[in-house]
């Protein structure tokens, strides 16, 4: 069985880690998020029509009804075989009932061979958007206070309050990855984010429970005398195969369900299912190679403190 | 120590087949035309409107309208009126009285071609007042020549006109008393006058008084077609909002798009069903596929809990992050089986007989899966309490950490959240009794006892 010294390699990962936030810092100063509608406001309206549409044309009668700069976005949809035309709204002003109905109807008028059709609307209202976004981020929040708190319960044994602060910390290690992906790979920051965040935080700590309770287990094995270096290394070494193979697992699975998504070009999948494989990976990383060590690290650092 | 009885693990396995089949399938008997549903199917369940096409908004009064609690809840019983009117009975309406909101969804009818949510919220978001006022033009910012309005009527209906030789539909009013009495007093008043009925701002007819009416009935004419008459009936019987009902927030999405993103998500589910099946047996051998058939019961009561198994409980609407949710459950459910099998390959190694393996396997493995489990159902809490429906149990729970916000319109996320929580609490019954069970009466077969199955040595 292969034996690696996670803790005298925690100076390796803790430089990777740092690297890693720091650029994801450095693109959120000079890229900066794309917050979605659903969290700031404004709207997408996407139409489908018949026969071959003058885009040209269409994009300046849209203007001229909104009397604003719209952008404008052509794709086919693969599942349904439509063919589509989305447009934006610029900045964060949303259209009201009234204003959706002229722009559609005057759009009927002018192009009556092409019978354009609304397919979706996607209007909010700024205050709405963000006070979605701030319940979402308290629903974090509160998460991962209960989840210290569970952790230091259940593990009271060997240090808990300690240990839940670290699973936390190799938690948002893992949310601020998924946060990067989102922001290097321009996905826009929307609904599906909120539900890769909690699904990462729920998994991620599942994964260093896992280790956590394999310590508990040694400590009563290998006695209070053990080293805690050995203690947590040997822990981390035993359920290293089941991190691995459960990390494996799950990321295949939605490797699968990211490329059917991608066939069916079915953005609203893609964008959940390609930032939850980073994050699964980040997950199980963080589990086993920042939790356990930075936990000894913090003991040891504690240990000495009381012994001068 | 307790032995599993060795018929156990076939008992288990039927269990789970029936339950998986008929939470596929549903169980219906039929008298003659007439279906009864006694178990819910896979077809039975609700899809959210992001899948099959819908429309979701957030009302609110008019800014500077200062409404009251009363009337927010008025306006609730009448937009649900106008709902089943339309003949849209799985709709949601929540109010939301301090932030003076009313969320409503709904989904497009069974059989619809138009899709028109521009018009639908339109409609929805009308005030519908309905009034009979003096005079042919009237001013109708003024109160003053009101004679009566769609508040004084009991019931209105489409009846047909036959007085002018022709059968045209008409809608035909019911008075209440104090209608009646207005109505009377006018009509005998406004003898070879006029008196024009209004909807909102909008002008539907003008009759011309012949002679008193003391009947009590009354009748709109105003060259309908039946469909029209029957539009007016229905929305004078749904009564009218105590104001418009205006909105900024609102989403729709035609059904044909949601339905190419449901396969997609339902194929891609049973490749990555297939593939962890695979990856599953290889690693792990018979604690591998015992482990499927397990996850397999766990995904089949996924299913029973949204599409409401057994009739008599709700269903349970089911969303792309919904679907997303089971996936995650089922990952979960992988994982609490990796840990046993791989704890049972770990007491293999120090040489424990078969029996001893896999039971201290089991034993060993249950905290971890446990703790685990715990720290997901509480995530799954969380969310299904910070965005699901105000009054439900788990948003009362979490009132101290969310009174500050209003209910939220992530309706998809409170699936998510109810998948979640529901798998992961089947994989407790799966993976910790099921499939355990099965193992241990298994192992105890002849062929079954070769350690090389479980992960050990080849003898």
């Amino acid at each position: 069985m292969t034996h690696i010294d996670f803790i005298g390699n925690f100076k390796k990962y803790c430089i990777l880690s740092i690297v890693l936030v720091a650029v994801i810092l450095a693109a959120t100063i000079f890229v900066g998020p794309q917050l979605a509608i659903e969290f700031k406001g404004g709207s997408i309206i996407t139409y489908t029509y018949d026969g071959e549409m003058d885009i040209g044309a269409f994009q300046s009668r849209v203007q001229e009804l909104t009397a604003q700069e719209a952008a404008f976005q052509q794709s086919k949809d693969l599942a349904s075989g439509i063919e589509t035309i989305v447009v934006s709204l610029p900045g964060s002003r949303s259209l009201n009932a009234d204003q959706m109905i002229s722009l559609s109807e005057g759009l009927a008028e002018s192009f009556p061979e092409n019978n354009p059709r609304t397919v979706s609307i996607n209007n909010v209202d700024p205050t709405i958007g963000a006070e979605f976004l701030a319940k979402s981020l308290v629903a974090v929040a509160v998460a991962s206070l209960l989840i210290i708190i569970f952790v230091a319960f259940r593990f009271r044994k060997i240090g808990g309050v300690s240990a839940g602060v670290m699973a936390v910390i190799a938690l948002l290690h893992d949310v601020i990855i998924v946060y990067g992906v989102f922001i290097i790979f321009r996905i826009s920051i929307d609904a599906n984010f909120i539900a890769v965040v909690l699904t990462i935080l729920g998994y991620s700590v599942n994964d260093t429970i896992v280790i956590y309770d394999r310590v508990r287990e040694n400590r009563r094995l290998m006695g209070t005398r053990a080293p805690l270096a050995d203690l947590v290394n040997t822990s981390i070494n035993q359920s290293f195969r089941r991190s691995l193979n459960t990390s494996i697992t799950t990321v295949l699975a939605m490797v699968v369900v990211t490329i059917v998504a991608m066939m069916y070009n079915v953005t609203s999948i893609i964008s959940f299912s390609f930032p939850m494989i980073l994050g699964l990976i980040s997950g199980a990383y963080s589990s086993i190679c920042i939790a356990g060590p930075l936990w000894v690290k913090w003991r040891q650092h504690k240990m000495n403190a009381q012994a001068a | 120590m307790k032995r599993v009885g060795k018929p156990v693990f076939f008992i288990v396995l039927l269990l789970i087949a029936a339950i998986s089949t008929l939470s596929i399938t549903g169980f219906h008997t039929w008298y003659g035309d007439m279906k009864t549903t006694h178990i819910k199917g896979a077809d039975d369940i609700r899809w959210g409107i992001d899948i099959r096409g819908g429309v979701d908004v957030t009302f609110s009064p008019p800014a500077g309208y200062n409404a009251t609690k009363e009337e927010m809840a008025s306006a609730e019983s009448i937009i649900k009126v106008r709902m089943v009117s339309q003949n849209i009975t799985d709709y949601e309406v929540y109010t939301d009285f301090d932030k003076n909101r009313i969320i409503v969804r709904f989904p497009w009818k069974e059989g619809e071609t138009e899709y028109n949510p521009e018009k639908a919220i339109q409609e929805l978001g009308e005030t519908a007042w309905l009034t009979f006022r003096e005079g042919q033009t009237p001013d109708i910012s003024d109160p003053g020549n009101i004679i009566l309005e769609g508040k004084n009527v009991v019931s209105a209906y489409v009846g047909a006109d036959t007085s002018t030789g022709t059968s045209e539909p008409v809608v035909v009013l019911e008075f209440d008393t104090e209608g009646k009495a207005a109505f009377s007093e006018a009509t005998s008043r406004l003898v070879g006058g006029y008196i024009s009925i209004w909807m909102d701002e909008n002008f539907i007819s003008a009759p011309y008084v012949k002679q008193a009416i003391t009947s009590g009935d009354g009748i709109i004419q105003g060259s309908f077609t039946v469909a029209t008459a029957k539009d007016l009936a229905d929305k004078i019987n749904a009564g009218a909002l105590p104001f418009r009902l205006e909105t900024d927030n609102y989403n729709s999405i035609s059904p044909t798009l949601g339905q190419g993103a449901k396969e997609a998500m339902v194929m891609a589910g049973i490749i990555a069903f297939a593939v962890i099946a695979v990856f599953m047996i290889l690693l792990y051998r018979l604690p591998g596929a015992v482990a499927m058939i397990g996850l397999t019961g766990q995904l089949a009561l996924v299913i029973a809990s949204i599409s409401g198994f057994f009739a008599a409980f709700p269903s349970f609407t089911l969303t792309l992050p919904g679907i997303a949710g089971i996936i995650l459950s089922i990952g979960v459910g992988v994982d609490a089986n990796i840990i046993t099998a791989e704890r049972i390959k770990e007491e293999l190694k120090t040489g424990k007989t078969l029996d001893g393996a896999v039971n201290a396997g089991c034993k060993r493995a249950f905290t971890a899966i446990l703790d685990g489990n715990i720290t997901v159902i509480i995530v799954a809490i969380i969310l299904m309490g910070a965005f699901g429906p105000p009054g439900s149990f788990f948003a009362k729970l979490l009132t101290p950490f969310f009174f500050m916000f209003g209910p939220s319109t992530a309706g998809n996320i409170y699936s998510f959240g109810y998948t979640l929580l529901m798998g992961v609490l089947f994989n407790f019954v799966m993976s910790i009794f099921a499939s355990r069970m099965m193992l241990k009466s298994i192992s105890r077969y002849a062929p079954f006892r070769k350690p090389w199955l479980y992960g050990g040595e080849k003898v």
